[in-house]
């Protein structure tokens, strides 16, 4: 099967480039806490820097924010040095009760995956396309609004091509089906995820096939998966503080943070895998943006 | 003619192409009296819709033109106008609900709500068209009226609430429950025009409870009156009816009716439904600007005392002449009188006015507010706002798109050339969208439109109805230039040889911006070019605009700012400051780093879920971006934005590859930069074209 390189980059001159953020010779940032992370994979990878080479001030800008951007993902403000805390077939999961903000927070892991033009599919079930395009819309217009970014028009077209959306009638999605679904992208060299985030899944007690089933088809394909998990109120969280929907399947799961609100905060905290489990907040959400505030 | 304001309803029928428009409508005109025999759209008999009065229309089984008529039902007089399912002929949707008071949106029991419906939907909600919904097609295999009625909440977040349920579905279906009555309706006869009503089917009673029981909860939202009669378990018809009129005039809430046109059922209810919950004229505020104060909006009145407003928003050339269908905002519009066209400031004196009923008309002597009807012999474009003498009210002019695309079209012979010219004169007037110009360096003549299928329609009425054969070029795709960077420009236009002199410096920068097509901003101080010579200046930047340095292609995202310059007392003139932002515009242009761009269409294509594989392949290799995919049980929608310069002959790929199950639609998405390959390409090809004209 071809490998795929789905997109690529324009830059002023039209110049076409694969766009991987590694192929890009290095800017001349200016440094600051968040471009002297170690082990940047951004400043380890990547060719010889071109000393001749001219940096337009537009692109520059563009460039600085991307990175801002990914420096800023809520993985890594965790405290996981890079986005790829999932091992290939590995799963993470998101667990908050209705409306506290799972898809959100999942649309910021996409983001993260975009910006270092990673594929990444996204599979919502029971919401439609359009209704997932708008979360995106919504997170990407108050990132750029936190950031006080101006000019996101070439931003967003520029990461628009790695994202795939699917989505799914509850009843009607089973991993067979799925399976199909990504035959028909990646035979035709359409679409091939690195990441796919699944929003709506039932964590009901039949969920461990499936889940199982996913597993393996995402270790075949090299891919990791998110999951939104819902809890509920009156589910009881087991004795190590595990909310109830992933007590049964917790073995399948390398990652899962909690979105709790506590008064009129959201925080985020580490359930499991990264950094050790910890009774303090590591992070607080903004309710209104759902974006993260500050750390903890 | 009757003069009850309260009795008026001005209705459109919109929905997604083949969810049943045009055959409802027939339904409608025949259960009305208007007409005396049924023909279906692409019937046996060979006679076609009374509604698509087209020959091509009835070809090709798709309506193209509003045609506006006129019905009655139960002392109320209804004018429908029938609105294009296609999204190439969007602007008729448009024009149509700006002038309606009230909509029936059309869904297919099978299909749902699909790509165009949203499309439909959204511009009715732009004009704040309150609606009811008519789900069609119960008799059709894998009818559904309960998931429509779930996507309709989903999809175009509606609060749908069925007002009807049916009696059996598909090939059992025999009629509908009425939940406001409780009463069972049969529609008997051979053409379904008697009216059975007996009690609710006892396997049906539960149900019907429970969706009464919903539909209550519902509407006491909206009347406090209500929700005390419901908690004392005395709901009258009345009370009920009252609370969803309501709740459907303020589009809170969109009643669900049910039935089949096809098999002359469920219509009648539905024509109750319109007089009984839509809007009358006087319901609805309709705003007008003044044209003496600044435009400020002016709510008009629906009183036919006072002084006229009427909008004219569509035309026709019909074999007596132009056909001007009008509606009357305010005051009466009576034959004889003399109005003013806002627009030309023109007097014209009303000859004929009609009622319009499809092909056929019948002459009234006066139309009052609220009303629609079409006038004889008025010179004017669509869109045209006439008042009386001595008002200065303008209705808010309506949104029109720029064509994407555009073909060459050269006349067989010197006859059609003659009938050409009266064909595009007659289409360009009618329909804002479409255009029609002469190139310059080829002298081809050139229409452009919102479509393959809008210009394929243009050039077939040119052939029928002009006698015109044309040969037609490829179709050729909008593109444009831009900038990408800022540059700063230094140009002086000097000419001090002989004769009169010319002397002008310009200075400044050029710069992209997103929001607007052209800025011109002067940042000069202290009359390094003197005041009177700006405007020249604007003017030599704005004549580059219309060909681009590049492709000739128009620009447009570009602020030009000009902080510098230099005059001579003498040999300053308006056409040397022309000419030298020419020049500026020029330097400032190569540096700035330009780009074409094209138009990128958003494509939605329903196949089934089969054939999902090779219409993403079919997207994929046209650039096409694919956006997601919609599971919707056996069929599945695809949403992509493909560049439109890939979508020629598409629709005849999609059919061969999904065996004609696949249908799309198409409508203009953005404007994207070119991939420097094609961009290569266009250069290549732009360059040969040059040489073959020299």
């Amino acid at each position: 099967m071809a490998r795929i390189e789905r997109f690529e980059d324009t830059d002023e001159s039209g110049t076409r480039h694969k766009a991987h953020i590694s192929a890009q010779a290095p800017l001349r940032v200016k440094p600051s806490r968040h471009n002297l992370a170690p082990n940047s994979e951004l400043e380890t990878r990547g060719p010889k820097p071109d000393p001749a080479r001219v940096i337009y001030l537009k692109k520059r800008n563009f460039n600085m924010f991307k990175k801002d951007l990914i420096l800023r993902n809520p993985l890594r403000l965790m405290g996981h040095e890079t986005e790829d805390i999932l091992p290939k077939g590995g799963f993470g999961a998101v667990l908050a009760r209705a409306g506290v903000g799972k898809t959100a927070f999942l649309v910021q892991l996409a983001f993260n995956s975009l910006l270092r033009n990673k594929n990444v599919l996204h599979i919502s079930l029971d919401d439609p396309v359009k209704k997932v395009c708008l979360w995106y819309e919504e997170v990407f217009r108050n990132i750029a609004h936190q950031y006080n970014v101006k000019q996101t028009d070439q931003l967003w077209e520029a990461i628009l091509p790695y994202r795939f959306i699917m989505t799914f009638k509850v009843e009607g999605f089973s991993v067979p089906k799925l399976e199909e679904r990504l035959t028909d992208l990646t035979e035709q060299g359409i679409f091939l995820p690195h990441m796919i985030l699944i929003d709506g899944l039932p964590f009901d007690e039949t969920v461990r096939k499936p889940l199982s089933d996913l597993k393996t088809l995402a270790i075949n394909h090299s891919m990791h998966v998110w999951f939104a998990v819902r809890i509920h109120r009156h589910e009881r969280p087991g004795p190590d503080g595990m909310p109830a929907p992933l007590l049964q399947v917790a073995d399948l799961f390398e990652v899962a943070i909690q979105l709790q609100p506590v008064g009129k905060e959201i925080h985020v905290r580490g359930l499991k895998g990264g950094t050790a489990p910890s009774d303090h907040p590591a992070l607080l959400l903004d309710p209104s943006t759902m974006l993260i505030k500050d750390k903890g | 003619m009757k003069n009850d304001i309260q009795k008026v309803r001005n209705i459109g029928i919109s929905a997604h192409i083949d969810a049943g428009k045009t055959t409802l409508t027939e339904r409608i005109l025949y259960y009305t009296r208007r007409i005396h025999a049924i023909h279906d759209v692409k019937g046996k008999d060979g006679v076609g819709a009374t509604m698509d009065f087209m020959e091509l229309e009835k070809e090709r089984g798709i309506t193209i033109t509003s045609a506006a008529t006129y019905c009655e039902w139960q002392g109320h007089e209804i004018n429908i106008i029938d609105t294009p399912g296609h999204v190439d002929f969007t602007i008729e949707v448009e024009r149509s609900l700006r002038v309606l008071d009230g909509g029936i949106l059309v869904l297919c029991s099978v299909g749902g709500v699909q790509s165009q419906s949203i499309t439909v939907d959204q511009q009715m909600a732009r004009y704040k068209v309150p609606c009811i919904a008519f789900i069609n097609k119960c008799d059709r295999s894998g009818a559904n009226p309960a998931r429509v009625i779930d996507q309709l909440k989903e999809k175009l977040g509606h609060n749908a609430v069925a007002v009807q349920i049916p009696i059996g579905l598909e090939a059992d279906f025999n009629g509908v429950v009425d939940l406001v009555s409780m009463k069972a309706i049969y529609f008997d006869g051979d053409n379904g025009e008697h009216l059975r009503i007996e009690p609710i089917p006892q396997d049906l009673l539960s149900e019907a409870m429970q969706r009464r029981e919903v539909l209550i909860d519902a509407a006491s939202m909206f009347s406090d009156e209500l929700t005390e009669a419901a908690l004392e378990g005395e709901v009258t018809e009345d009370l009920l009816l009252q609370a969803i009129r309501k709740a459907t005039l303020t589009r809170e809430m969109t009643p669900v009716f049910m039935g089949s046109a096809y098999k002359n059922k469920g219509v009648q209810p539905l024509l109750d439904a319109v007089t009984k919950l839509l809007p009358c004229p006087s319901d609805i505020e309709n705003q007008a600007l003044d044209t003496d104060n600044d435009e400020v909006p002016v709510t008009l009145s629906c009183d036919p005392q006072k002084p006229l407003v009427a909008f004219a928003f569509k035309l026709e050339d019909g074999p007596y002449g132009q056909l001007t269908y009008i509606r009357v905002y305010q005051g009466t519009l009576a034959k004889g009188d003399t109005i003013v066209n806002v627009r030309t400031g023109k007097k014209v004196k009303v000859g004929r006015v009609v009622r319009m009923h499809a092909a056929q008309m019948e002459d009234i002597e006066v139309m009052p507010s609220g009303y629609i009807g079409a006038l004889f012999g008025i010179d004017c474009a669509s869109g045209d706002t006439f008042v009386s003498p001595g008002i200065g009210l303008t209705m808010t002019s309506m949104h029109v798109p720029d064509p994407v695309i555009s073909l060459a079209i050269i006349p067989k012979d010197h006859k059609a050339e003659v009938n050409i010219s009266k064909a595009l004169a007659r289409f360009t007037k009618e329909d804002p969208t479409f255009k029609a110009y002469v190139n310059d360096q080829t002298g081809d003549t050139i229409i452009s439109g919102m479509g393959e299928l809008h210009l394929e329609v243009y050039l077939e009425r040119m052939r029928r109805e002009y006698n015109a054969e044309v040969t037609t070029g490829m179709p050729r795709v909008a593109y444009r230039e831009t900038i990408t960077n800022r540059a700063e420009f230094n140009y002086t236009h000097k000419k001090q040889t002989g004769g009169a002199g010319q002397f002008a410096r310009v200075a400044g920068y050029m710069e992209p911006i997103t929001e607007e097509d052209f800025v011109f901003e002067s940042k000069i101080v202290g009359g390094a070019i003197p005041t009177q010579f700006i405007p020249a200046c604007e003017k030599g930047f704005r004549k580059c605009l219309a060909k681009g340095p590049k492709m000739e292609f128009p620009v447009t995202g570009i602020k030009v700012v000009i902080n510098d310059g230099s005059s001579h007392p003498v040999d300053s003139s308006d056409m040397a400051f022309q000419a030298a932002a020419r020049g500026a515009f020029l330097e400032g242009y190569a540096k700035a780093k330009p780009v074409i761009h094209e138009p990128i269409m958003k494509v939605v294509v329903e196949t089934p879920v089969e054939f999902q594989g090779t219409v993403m392949g079919t997207l994929n290799q046209r650039r096409g971006m694919i956006v997601g995919t919609q599971d919707e049980g056996h069929m599945c929608v695809i949403e992509a934005q493909v560049p439109l310069a890939e979508m020629f002959g598409y629709s005849t790929v999609l059919r061969s590859a999904t065996q004609g199950k696949a249908q799309f639609t198409m409508e203009f998405a953005t404007y994207r930069q070119v991939p420097k390959g094609v961009a290569d390409e266009l250069i290549k090809k732009a360059a040969e074209e040059k040489k073959n004209v020299a």
